[in-house]
C-alpha cells in the first residue's frame, strides 16, 4: 500500500487514501476554513499555500503531495492572525465571509515573498479567487492595510469604536469568518453522518413511467432510496404556489433538468454517486418547451399538467392615459430591449445537514434567506410540526437561495434514515437548480415635451419563468411598478407576462424585475435626452421626484426622498468627465425597501437577557453577508444605554427567534431594524425603573413592526405601495485609449447609513455584479435546456478587472422608522447597466439594446 | 545588467518539454519540438535562456525581460510570452493526434481534449491537435495539468506538477 507523508500546518501527516486534498483537509482532519466552493477548481474558496505558493487545494490529490508544506488559515501565526483580523475588519472586506480564507491566504502568500506590494500586485495576487459580494474592493484595501501593519509591526485602533448608527465599526463577525472557524452548513459533521444526493431527470419534460431502485440498494453502504412515495407529507411544496415536486412521483411529470427523482442515502459521496449511476428511471419522454416563443404558442406543449396553458403570471398596471399623452407628445421613442438569464454565483454552493434532534424533532442546520420559510416548506412536506431550523452562516444569497433546494431533501432523508445527513450541491448542480434571474424581452415607448419632461411611457415585458412559479409573479409586479423609473408624471401602462417553459426556474435575484425594466426605462431616456438636445443629468434633474411629488404608481413619497441629492453627488464627478472630452453614460433607479402591495411584511425582534447577563438578540432575519448582524447591534446601542460588549447576535433559529420576514426586498435594515428598536423601547422601560443587565436574567422584550402597506390595484387614489424606496444614480467613465470602464460612480440615499462602511461594501459588490450583468455574465441554455455546468466560464469580473468604483453614500431624514435607515441591498446592482452601455454609446456611436453588451473588449 | 521589469511581469516559455531527448541524442523523433540549435541562447541577451538536463531550451523566468528575442529566433517556433502569473502552461507543440504523438514522445500532447472538457473557465482548447490556453480566461487552479493523462501541461512553480 503506497503511503505519503506531507505537513499540514506544521504537523506531519501520512495517508493511504488518493482523495483532493480539499477533501482531506475537509473530511479527514476537519479543517473547515477550507471551503468547497466548486471543487473545478475555479472559486479559490478551498485555496491553501503549498511550499510558499497558493494553490487551490481541490485541484492536487494527496498521492502527488508527499514531501510537501502546506498551510491553512489555522496554521497562521497569532501574530498573523491578529492582523489579517484587523486588516479585514477596518477596511470592510468581510461580507459574507465564503470566500475570505482564500483571501486570507493570498494575502499571506504575497506579502511573504514581498511586504510593500503595489496595488497592480495585489490585484494580481487576488486575480484568481472569486468574490461576488464585495466586487473586491475592500479586500484590496484590506491587504493593502495588512501589507502597513505588518511593516510597522503594530496593530492600531480601529478607527470607529463608538458602536451607535452612523459609524463604520468593524462588523461583528469579522473574527471567525477571517479565522476560517464560523460554520456553514457544510461544516457540521454529527456524528454518524451519512451523505445523500438527488438523481435528477435525464430529459426536460419527461413522464417517469418507473423507478427502479433494486441495484442500488444492493451496492454495500447504501442505506436507503428514497421515493416521492416515502413523503409523508405533502410532495408539492413552493416559496408561494406549491409547484415545485420534492421528487417526482411514478406518473409525475418533469419540468426541467433539476427535478430530483430519488434520493440516495450512503456511507460517503462515492457510493452515493455509484448508486445513483444503478437507478433505473424509465420515462416516457416529451416535446420541450424551450422559450417564450415557444410557450406562448398555439398548441404549445404544458409545462404543467395541472394548467391550461402556460402562463404563470399577467400584469396589468395603468394610471392616467398613457396613450393620450404619448399621441401629444412633442418627442416620441419607441425600442425594443432584451436581458438575459444571470446566475447568483454566490460563493457558497447550497448544502444542509439534517438530523434528527433529542426532541425527536427534524434538525436542520440549512443556508437560506430565512429558517422560517425553510421551516414551513419542510413541514409542509413532511406533514408534521416537529422540524426546527437553525441558520449557520450563509455564503451569499442575492435571491438565489429563497426556494427550497436541499433543504427539504436533507430533512426527508434524514426523517425517513434516523440518521444524521449531509447534503451538498455540486456547483454543476447549483448553476441548474435554484431559481435565476428571468430573462427579460420588453417593448417600451416614451413621450416626451420639448423641454424633455416625460409626459408617459407604455410597455410590454414578457419573462421566461422556467420550471416552476417561484417568485415569477412578484418579480413581474416589481419589475411592472418600478417600469416607469423614479421620475414624476401621472400617465404610464405597463403589460406583463410571465410564461413557464422547461427551462431551470427563474426567481428572485437583486433588483427582482427592476434590474431589467430600469435598463429599458433609463436607456430610453438617454436617446430621449439625445433626441431633444439636453444633457442626460439635466433630463433626469427635471423629472426627478421630489418630496411630496407623485409617483406615476400614485404614491406620494415622503422626505426622505432623495433622488435629487443622489444627482447632486455624482455633479462634479460628471462635469469633470464632460469637460475633459470622456465617454459618460448616466442613470437613476429607485427601488423599495420592504416586500410592500400589501402582503405581510411584518419584523419581529426578541432581546432576551442570558445568564451570561448579556443582550441577546433573536430574530428570524436570515444574515446572508450583508451585514445584519452588526446594523442591530449598532441600533441597540443607538436605542439603549448599553455597551457593544453587553450584545450578543445570535443567528436567527425557528424555535427561539420570532419569524421576521425573509431577506429580500431590501427590507430587514429597515423592517426589523424597526422591530429592533421597539423592542429596545420596551427594554428601556425597565432600565429607566433602575434595572440593569443583572436584575434582568431571563428577561425577554419583544418588539414587532408591519410595514404597512396597500395592495396592488387598491381603491386609493395615492395608494402606499412601499414603506420607502431608494433612491440611485450611476455614472459610468468609458477609458478611450483601453475601451474599457475607467471609473464608475454610484451615489445612493440610504436614508440614514448604520454602518457607512458596510454601505460602501453593498455599493462596490452591487456594482460589480452589475458590471458582469451588463458586459459580460452568460448563463447559457442548450437546446436540452441544459445550462452551463462550469463557474468559470460564467463570466463573473475578477478583482484585476475592477475599475475604480467611488461610492457616495447619501444620509437623508425623513423616514419615520428604523431611525429613517432604508436598506440598498438591490439597488446598486440596477442603474448600472444602462450607465454603462450610455458610456459605450458616447464612446464608439453604438446603442447597444440587449445585454450583455457586444462590441467591447470585455466580449468580443 | 540590471533591467526594470514592467508589472504585470511576462516572460518567454518554451512550449516542449524534451520527451524525446532531443539535442542530447541527436536522433529528434518529435520533428515539432525543440531541436537543441540553441539559437535562442545565441540571441538571449540577458543570459534567461539555457539548455536543460533533457537537452532543450528552458527559460529562466527571474532574468527574463520578454523582449522576444528567442521568439522570433527559435526555428521551430516554439517560444512565446506569456504571464508570469499564470503558471500553467502546455509544454508541447506537437501536432499529431494519439497513437502518432504517443510515439515520439513519452510526455506529448495527444489531443485528447480532456482538459477541454475539464477546465471550468473554458479557457484551454485542443487546436490543431494540440492544447492551447488563452491566458486572459485561464484561472491557473492547474486542473488541466493535473489530470492531463500525458503529463504535457506543467505548473512552472513546480508545485501541482514537476517543474
Amino acid at each position: 500500500m503506497s503511503e505519503y507523508t506531507f505537513t499540514v500546518n506544521g504537523v506531519r501527516r501520512t495517508v493511504t487514501e488518493k482523495k483532493s486534498l480539499m477533501r482531506y483537509l475537509r473530511d479527514d482532519l476537519r479543517i473547515t476554513s477550507v471551503k468547497d466552493g466548486c471543487s473545478q477548481g475555479a472559486c479559490g474558496a478551498c485555496t491553501v499555500i503549498i511550499d510558499g505558493e497558493t494553490c487551490k487545494s481541490c485541484v492536487p490529490t494527496t498521492d502527488k503531495l508527499d514531501g510537501k508544506n502546506i498551510i491553512t488559515v489555522e496554521g497562521l501565526t497569532d501574530w498573523e492572525k491578529q492582523v489579517y483580523v484587523y486588516a479585514y475588519g477596518e477596511a470592510g472586506a468581510v461580507q459574507c465571509g465564503f470566500c475570505i480564507p482564500g483571501m486570507v491566504m493570498c494575502t499571506k502568500a504575497l506579502l511573504d515573498k514581498n511586504p510593500d506590494p503595489t496595488d497592480d500586485e495585489i490585484r494580481y495576487a487576488l486575480r484568481n479567487n472569486y468574490c461576488r459580494c464585495t466586487g473586491y474592493v475592500k479586500i484590496i484595501r484590506a491587504v493593502r492595510l495588512a501589507a502597513k501593519i505588518m511593516r510597522e509591526g503594530k496593530i492600531p485602533e480601529a478607527s470607529s469604536t463608538d458602536w451607535k448608527m452612523g459609524s463604520s465599526v468593524h462588523r461583528v463577525d469579522v473574527e471567525e469568518k477571517v479565522l476560517g472557524q464560523g460554520k456553514y452548513p457544510d461544516d457540521f459533521y454529527p456524528e454518524g453522518m451519512v451523505y445523500a444526493s438527488a438523481l435528477r431527470s435525464k430529459y426536460p419534460r419527461a413522464r417517469v413511467l418507473a423507478i427502479d431502485a433494486s441495484k442500488a440498494l444492493e451496492l454495500p453502504g447504501v442505506i436507503d432510496v428514497i421515493t416521492a412515495d416515502d413523503i409523508p407529507g405533502e410532495n408539492k411544496i413552493g416559496h408561494i404556489k406549491h409547484d415545485q415536486y420534492t421528487l417526482i412521483p411514478v406518473g409525475g411529470l418533469t419540468h426541467y433538468l433539476g427535478d430530483a427523482i430519488c434520493l440516495v442515502v450512503a456511507q460517503c459521496r462515492e457510493i452515493v454517486e455509484q448508486a445513483k449511476k444503478l437507478v433505473k428511471v424509465e420515462y416516457e419522454v416529451l416535446p420541450a418547451v424551450h422559450s417564450i416563443e415557444e410557450a406562448k404558442a398555439p398548441n404549445a406543449p404544458l409545462v404543467f399538467d395541472e394548467e391550461t396553458t402556460n402562463v404563470q403570471a399577467h400584469e396589468h398596471v395603468s394610471r392616467g392615459n398613457a396613450d393620450e399623452a404619448i399621441r401629444g407628445a412633442a418627442h416620441v421613442i419607441s425600442q425594443h430591449f432584451e436581458t438575459p438569464w444571470t446566475e447568483h454565483a454566490f460563493l457558497e454552493p447550497e448544502a444542509a445537514t439534517a438530523l434528527i434532534d433529542d426532541d425527536g424533532d427534524v434538525f436542520i442546520y440549512s443556508t437560506d434567506q430565512s429558517a422560517h420559510q425553510t421551516l414551513h416548506e419542510c413541514q409542509l412536506m413532511l406533514g408534521t410540526k416537529k422540524v426546527k431550523v437553525q441558520n449557520a452562516l450563509v455564503g451569499g444569497g442575492f435571491g438565489g437561495k429563497e426556494d427550497m433546494t436541499v433543504q427539504h431533501h436533507a430533512a426527508l432523508a434524514a426523517w425517513k434514515t434516523r440518521r444524521p445527513v449531509k447534503i451538498t450541491l455540486t456547483r454543476a448542480e447549483s448553476l441548474l437548480v435554484h431559481p435565476k434571474r428571468h430573462h427579460f424581452i420588453m417593448d417600451f415607448t416614451m413621450g416626451c415635451d420639448e423641454n424633455g419632461k416625460i409626459l408617459g411611457v407604455k410597455a410590454k415585458v414578457e419573462t421566461d419563468t422556467g420550471a416552476f412559479a417561484s417568485l415569477g409573479g412578484p418579480v413581474l409586479q416589481r419589475a411592472c411598478t418600478h417600469a416607469a423609473g423614479p421620475y414624476a408624471y401621472e400617465n404610464f401602462e405597463i403589460e406583463g407576462t410571465a410564461y413557464y417553459t422547461n427551462n431551470p426556474p427563474a426567481g428572485a435575484f437583486r433588483g427582482f424585475g427592476v434590474t431589467q425594466t430600469c435598463f429599458a426605462v433609463e436607456s430610453l431616456l438617454n436617446m430621449m435626452a439625445e433626441k431633444i438636445g439636453i444633457d442626460p443629468w439635466q433630463i433626469r434633474y427635471r423629472n426627478a421626484i421630489r418630496p411630496h411629488g407623485v409617483l406615476p404608481n400614485g404614491q406620494i413619497v415622503d422626505e426622505s426622498t432623495g433622488l435629487v441629492e443622489t444627482l447632486e453627488a455624482v455633479k462634479p464627478y460628471y462635469d469633470e468627465a464632460i469637460a475633459a472630452g470622456k465617454p459618460v453614460g448616466l442613470a437613476c433607479a429607485m427601488k423599495n425597501a420592504g416586500v410592500g402591495v400589501g402582503l405581510p411584511d411584518t419584523g419581529r425582534v426578541k432581546l432576551i437577557v442570558g445568564n451570561d447577563k448579556k443582550l441577546h438578540i433573536f430574530t428570524g432575519a436570515s444574515c446572508i453577508g450583508q451585514g445584519l448582524g452588526t446594523v442591530l447591534v449598532q441600533i441597540i446601542v443607538e436605542s439603549t444605554e448599553l455597551h457593544r460588549d453587553d450584545i450578543v447576535y445570535e443567528r436567527s433559529n425557528t424555535w427561539i427567534s420570532p419569524d421576521s420576514g425573509t431577506t429580500s426586498g431590501s427590507r430587514q435594515t429597515l423592517v426589523t431594524g424597526e422591530a429592533c428598536m421597539r423592542a429596545c423601547r420596551s427594554f428601556m422601560e425597565k432600565w429607566n425603573e433602575g434595572k440593569r443587565l443583572p436584575d434582568l436574567v431571563g428577561e425577554e422584550f419583544y418588539g414587532e413592526y408591519l410595514a404597512k402597506t396597500d395592495p396592488l390595484g387598491a381603491n386609493v387614489p395615492n395608494p402606499v405601495s412601499h414603506v420607502a424606496y431608494g433612491y440611485a444614480t450611476q455614472m459610468c467613465i468609458i477609458d478611450k485609449k483601453t475601451g474599457k470602464v475607467e471609473k464608475i460612480v454610484a451615489a445612493h440615499d440610504v436614508g440614514k447609513a448604520v454602518n457607512p462602511l458596510s454601505c460602501e461594501g453593498q455599493i462596490e459588490g452591487g456594482v460589480v455584479m452589475s458590471m458582469g450583468f451588463a458586459l459580460r455574465e452568460k448563463y447559457e441554455i442548450d437546446d436540452n435546456c441544459k445550462p452551463t455546468e462550469k463557474y468559470g466560464s460564467l463570466g463573473l469580473f475578477r478583482a484585476h478587472e475592477v475599475p475604480e468604483i467611488v461610492p457616495i453614500v447619501v444620509d437623508k431624514p425623513g423616514l419615520k422608522v428604523a431611525g429613517g435607515a432604508i436598506g440598498l441591498g438591490e439597488i446598486t446592482s440596477i442603474p448600472t447597466a444602462p450607465a454603462i452601455t450610455e458610456a459605450y454609446y458616447q464612446y464608439d456611436g453604438e446603442r447597444r439594446f440587449s445585454l450583455p453588451a457586444v462590441n467591447t473588449p470585455y466580449n468580443k | 545588467m540590471a533591467v526594470k521589469k514592467k508589472f504585470p511581469y511576462r516572460a518567454a516559455v518554451v512550449a516542449c518539454n524534451g520527451g524525446c531527448r532531443a539535442g542530447k541524442t541527436q536522433d529528434t523523433k518529435c520533428i515539432y519540438g525543440c531541436i537543441g540549435c540553441e539559437q535562442c541562447v545565441i540571441a538571449c541577451k540577458f543570459d534567461a535562456i539555457g539548455i536543460n538536463d533533457f537537452g532543450i531550451a528552458e527559460v529562466d523566468e527571474s532574468k527574463c525581460i520578454a523582449c522576444g528575442k528567442c521568439v522570433s529566433y527559435c526555428p521551430q517556433n516554439l517560444i512565446s510570452i506569456h504571464s508570469c502569473s499564470n503558471p500553467i502552461v502546455v509544454k508541447c507543440s506537437n501536432h499529431d493526434k494519439g497513437k502518432a504523438a504517443r510515439s515520439v514522445c513519452e510526455v506529448s500532447c495527444i489531443g485528447c481534449g480532456l482538459c477541454e472538457k475539464i477546465c471550468t473557465a473554458d479557457a484551454i482548447r485542443v487546436i490543431d491537435s494540440v492544447a492551447v490556453i488563452d491566458e486572459e480566461k485561464c484561472l491557473s487552479c492547474g486542473m488541466c495539468a493535473v489530470n492531463c493523462p500525458r503529463g504535457a501541461i506543467m505548473d512552472l512553480r513546480g508545485i501541482l506538477t514537476g517543474r
